[in-house]
């Protein structure tokens, strides 16, 4: 997916060292989980936007989206990072609008319409350059306003649990989800029902929910991921954490996923994803390589053992669910189904920051 | 931001192997640079201290300084992770033949504040240092005398990382973790039994034994090691270090742990072709991760992943019906032509591979050309060398700036191209027959190209060159033979100057130090030495000679046949002598006699020796003198009844 629209950027050398620190740190696992990879993304961008010298909306556009370019290519998996970027951009064409509509009065109505959106991309990219005002400060709020839809975000989600736990369910996840954690304890505290706990690739964080979970008074099963068809029968509710939720409704998922909503679509058992806004990519699955990384084939397989001097072990990090097995997507704003991601994207992101 | 100077974790790495394990290779280039999965090592080993949590590293090179300077500078440019946080000095000395040298110029510099991690620039790990350190700390907290620790993983014994390098014995205590015993093989070696010392069972509640280890060559030092190093002097090797310190744990005071990998940790050195073999595979599957082949680039996602782990660089052009059958790295820039067929090979930036080509388990660099219809089976490319039409390459090392002429058939051998004349020649090439015979031994189909190389430098290998650290090329029949030679001349000397018994007692020690040498050892080649003085092979009556020097050196054999078991070494010594020396032939009841008058042996022990003559039919016990020496103590011994 080669980069279009503006040339590279040249970035400072502090802002370059700044980059390279955050996606080490990422990549080594000392910034881990999305909610903190998408919090400590928006600080870097934060950070980068007040240093800049000339902060107007190309300049900073231009900077930001730069800035986005070198992150994704270093953390293609990581789509939370390239979303913040994109509601950057957002918050930056939005801001250039609202400058301009206030200096000239244009003609661009309040209200946004499916058809405005398309008719005035071009024009709206064309016009980034007239204004001239600083737009830091503004800037600033609208990063705020992003970083608390962040915090609040899984809260938001986990608050909506009551409505669709219910007394004496059977629950079925996967593996260990921070998410999940949350909204089943939120669902604890209002109804008695039983989890069932399908371990996934990180055994020993499934092992650890699960004993969380039941030192609440949860009745946890723990089983194997191999036993999910098995047991999927008396199951009357998935309930899922996710990677990411691409456009279109797919989502991406810790790997087993994909085996789990099979087995759920054939017993016509309802698959709860919770996907807080932040998770929302405007990708689609052919759009991007990175989807099919291979992590660290001990998942799988021990090195120890002298079969893994001679076999293949793939241990793929993520599993692609496509759109129907997916019943309802909980994000902050409650229930949505999956043809309804996109208007949700539409809202969220330029369309034309969709590819960086 | 102001670092605690005293907190920072200091790492020492070791930039040279001090062995031609991968000559012709590195003979020009730097080790440090060799390419392993498509990176050089040194970026492997200074991302993997930086996510180890090491500050400051110290890289000492013994050849080839200003190259690894040149290249630092060049990466510290491109604002790589490591150059971010952490403190790079290089230091060069040319004067260094061993890690022992560099070890006594660390001291000597008074480089290292306080505890530190030692490793080669060989070792490809994962772990995290700072955390390994600190338990070596508390470690030393309980034991004041803990030196080092060494760090292992644990794998199977079948594993090709433990079948491709010499096998180590660890005997250690298993609540301590503290190396009792510590014992490398010879590649492919005979030996069946391993014989642990009694008293370690005896002194231990409980003692572990290890015999599937994987030495990555890392260590965890406390400050006193440098100055260890500097106080023996014959320290030369990481293997000379620990055997020191395992046999003179009383005198310096000091002994060594080891600790095991967890089990997602990785850790591996390259030793070897065959190790590099291995170890190229573990990056391209990940089993090192986060060390991948992204490393040192930044991750700037270079590689498509196209199933069953082939990938290439996304500016890297394939032909539609070139096939990569698995594990196939390809480099930026490469070509590849029709219906070429690829498996386990890396192939580096820049290269044309032509049409028809077959290249199966082979590593090639940068800017390499192989032309049309060529085979390429196990063999090493080094950068900007030529392959010609319908070359067949098999096992073979290739270094750079080679043209290999058309339809020439290669296997088993090194090219080197001569610079002297611009003349590309070959140089180097061993015997096929040689080549042949190890094929046949070789179990392991995959192995066998670069397995020759592998076999090729086995000499080395019985020399602990292994071990990137030695460059004594003494094997160690070898050093036990120089032993003994020494111990003759000095014998010889102090018979012939009259000199005291204790000097010679204490220049007889400090040989065995020299050279290693087990006690049994010593007492064994003492009494061999005394029985082979030159003079007696030149005097006629040899047995009143003999009866002399027993005399002179009575001192110096009291000194070392105390026990029953040096005299049982006595004797046997005795018996290698008299088989093997024209002078003593059938003297040997003679000289026993002389013993047992001169009380140097006593009748049990004599008899049991005798026993032990007959049960494995030694050519002694039909000689008519033993016979009769045993005749006559057995008339004595009834007499005496």
């Amino acid at each position: 997916m080669p980069p279009l629209g503006s040339p590279s950027k040249e970035l400072d050398l502090k802002h370059e060292e700044k980059i390279v620190q955050f996606v080490s740190n990422v990549r080594n696992g000392k910034i881990d989980g999305s909610n903190n990879i998408a919090l400590k993304m928006l600080l870097l961008l934060e950070q980068i936007i007040s240093e800049c010298e000339n902060a107007t909306a190309l300049e900073l556009s231009g900077l930001v989206r730069e800035v986005g370019r070198r992150v994704c290519r270093a953390l293609p998996q990581e789509l939370v990072a390239a979303n913040m970027v994109r509601r950057v951009l957002r918050a930056i064409r939005d801001e250039h609008r609202a400058v301009s509509d206030q200096n000239g009065g244009s003609a661009e109505g309040a209200t946004e319409s499916l058809q405005r959106l398309v008719l005035a991309a071009a024009a709206r990219r064309g016009t980034l350059g007239s204004a001239q005002q600083d737009l830091r400060e503004p800037l600033r709020d609208h990063i705020a306003e992003v970083r608390a839809e962040i915090e609040s975000g899984c809260g938001a989600v986990a608050a909506m649990a009551t409505a669709h736990v219910h007394a004496a369910e059977l629950i079925l996840t996967h593996g260990s989800s921070r998410l999940v954690e949350r909204f089943l304890k939120a669902a604890r505290k209002h109804t008695h029902y039983r989890l069932l706990l399908a371990e996934g690739p990180d055994v020993k964080e499934s092992h650890g929910m699960a004993l969380r979970l039941s030192l609440l008074g949860i009745p946890v099963t723990v089983i194997s991921d191999a036993s999910i068809a098995a047991v999927m029968s008396r199951v009357n509710k998935v309930v899922i954490g996710v990677r990411a939720v691409l456009a279109g409704g797919a989502l991406l998922a810790r790997a087993g996923t994909h085996a789990l909503t099979i087995a759920a679509k054939h017993y016509s058992v309802p698959v709860i994803a919770l996907c807080p806004l932040y998770k929302l990519s405007p990708l689609h699955a052919c759009d991007h390589y990175g989807f099919n990384a291979l992590d660290n084939p001990r998942t799988s397989l021990s090195y120890e053992f002298s079969e893994s001097g001679d076999v293949h072990v793939e241990a793929p990090r993520y599993d692609l669910v496509p759109p129907d097995h997916v019943t309802l997507f909980l994000t902050n704003l409650g229930g949505s189904s999956p043809s309804y991601i996109y208007r949700l994207l539409s809202e969220l992101y330029d369309p034309n920051d969709h590819q960086l | 931001m102001e670092i605690d100077k005293e907190n920072v974790v200091q790492a020492v790495v070791i930039m040279d192997t001090f062995n031609n394990n991968f000559s012709p290779i590195t003979t020009n280039s730097p080790f440090a640079l060799l390419s392993v999965a498509g990176v050089p090592l040194i970026d492997y080993v200074l991302e993997s201290l930086a996510l180890g949590g090491v500050g400051e590293t110290i890289l000492f090179c013994c050849e080839n300084g200003p190259k690894i300077k040149e290249y630092l500078k060049l990466k510290k440019e491109e604002k790589l992770p490591w150059s971010l946080t952490m403190d790079i000095q290089v230091l060069m000395s040319d004067t260094c033949q061993t890690m022992g040298d560099v070890m006594r110029e660390i001291d000597a510099a008074g480089l290292v504040r306080g505890y530190f991690i030692l490793m080669g620039v060989n070792s490809i790990s994962n772990i995290n240092y700072a955390v390994l350190l600190e338990q070596h700390k508390q470690t030393c907290k309980k034991d004041k005398g803990a030196a080092m620790t060494l760090v292992y993983k644990k794998v199977s014994w079948q594993h090709p990382i433990t079948r491709s390098d010499k096998p180590i014995f660890l005997a250690a205590d298993a609540n301590t973790r503290k190396i009792l015993m510590h014992k490398k093989y010879k590649a492919k070696s005979s030996d069946k039994i391993i014989n642990l010392p009694l008293d370690i069972v005896l002194n231990h509640s409980e003692v572990k034994l290890h015999h599937n280890l994987v030495d990555a060559n890392i260590a965890l030092c406390s400050p006193s090691v440098p100055p260890l190093f500097s106080d023996n002097f014959d320290f030369q090797t990481r293997d000379d270090f620990i055997h020191g310190i395992l046999i003179n744990e009383e005198i310096l005071a000091s002994c060594l742990y080891y600790t095991l990998l967890k089990r997602d940790e990785y850790t591996a050195a390259v030793t070897n072709w065959k190790t590099y073999q291995v170890i190229c595979r573990d990056i391209i599957h990940n089993w090192a991760h986060p060390l991948s082949i992204e490393t040192g680039t930044f991750y700037q996602n270079n590689f498509v992943f196209m199933g069953n782990h082939n990938f290439r660089s996304i500016n890297s052009t394939l032909s539609r019906s070139c096939t990569l059958t698995e594990d196939v790295l390809i480099g930026a820039n490469a070509h590849i032509s029709d219906n070429a067929i690829l498996t386990k090979s890396v192939i580096g930036k820049n290269c044309v591979i032509g049409s028809n080509v077959v290249i199966t388990g082979s590593y090639i660099m940068d800017n390499v050309t192989v032309k049309e219809n060529c085979k390429i089976f196990n063999s090493y490319i080094e950068h900007d060398s030529l392959i010609e039409e319908k070359s067949v390459l098999e096992g073979t090392i290739i270094a750079s700036n080679v043209n290999i002429k058309a339809e020439s058939n290669l296997k088993g051998s090194i090219v080197e191209s001569s610079v002297a004349d611009k003349e590309k020649t070959l140089s180097k090439s061993t015997s096929e027959n040689e080549w042949e015979n190890e094929s046949v031994n070789s179990e392991d189909d995959e192995f066998i190209g670069l397995d020759k190389e592998w076999s090729d430098s086995d000499s080395c290998y019985s020399t602990d060159s292994s071990e990137p650290t030695s460059l004594s090329d003494s094997p160690v029949p070898d050093d036990t033979n120089m032993f003994l030679q020494e111990v003759i001349d000095s014998l010889a000397r102090g018979y012939e100057e009259k000199l005291k018994c204790d000097y010679l007692i204490l220049e007889i020690n400090s040989s065995r130090y020299a050279y290693n040498i087990q006690l049994n050892e010593v007492n064994f080649f003492v009494v061999k030495a005394l029985l082979s003085i030159p003079i007696l092979t030149e005097t006629k009556s040899v047995l009143s000679t003999i009866k002399d020097i027993w005399k002179y050196f009575q001192p110096v054999i009291s000194n070392y046949i105390k026990t029953k078991s040096s005299i049982m070494d006595c004797l046997r010594a005795v018996e290698d002598s008299c088989l093997k020396s024209l002078w003593l032939e059938g003297k040997a009841g003679q000289i026993i006699h002389l013993l047992y008058d001169a009380d140097v042996v006593d009748e049990d022990s004599l008899l049991e020796w005798y026993k032990e003559l007959q049960e494995y039919k030694s050519p002694l016990v039909g000689q008519s003198s033993v016979v009769k020496f045993f005749e006559w103590l057995q008339e004595a011994s009834e007499e005496s009844d």
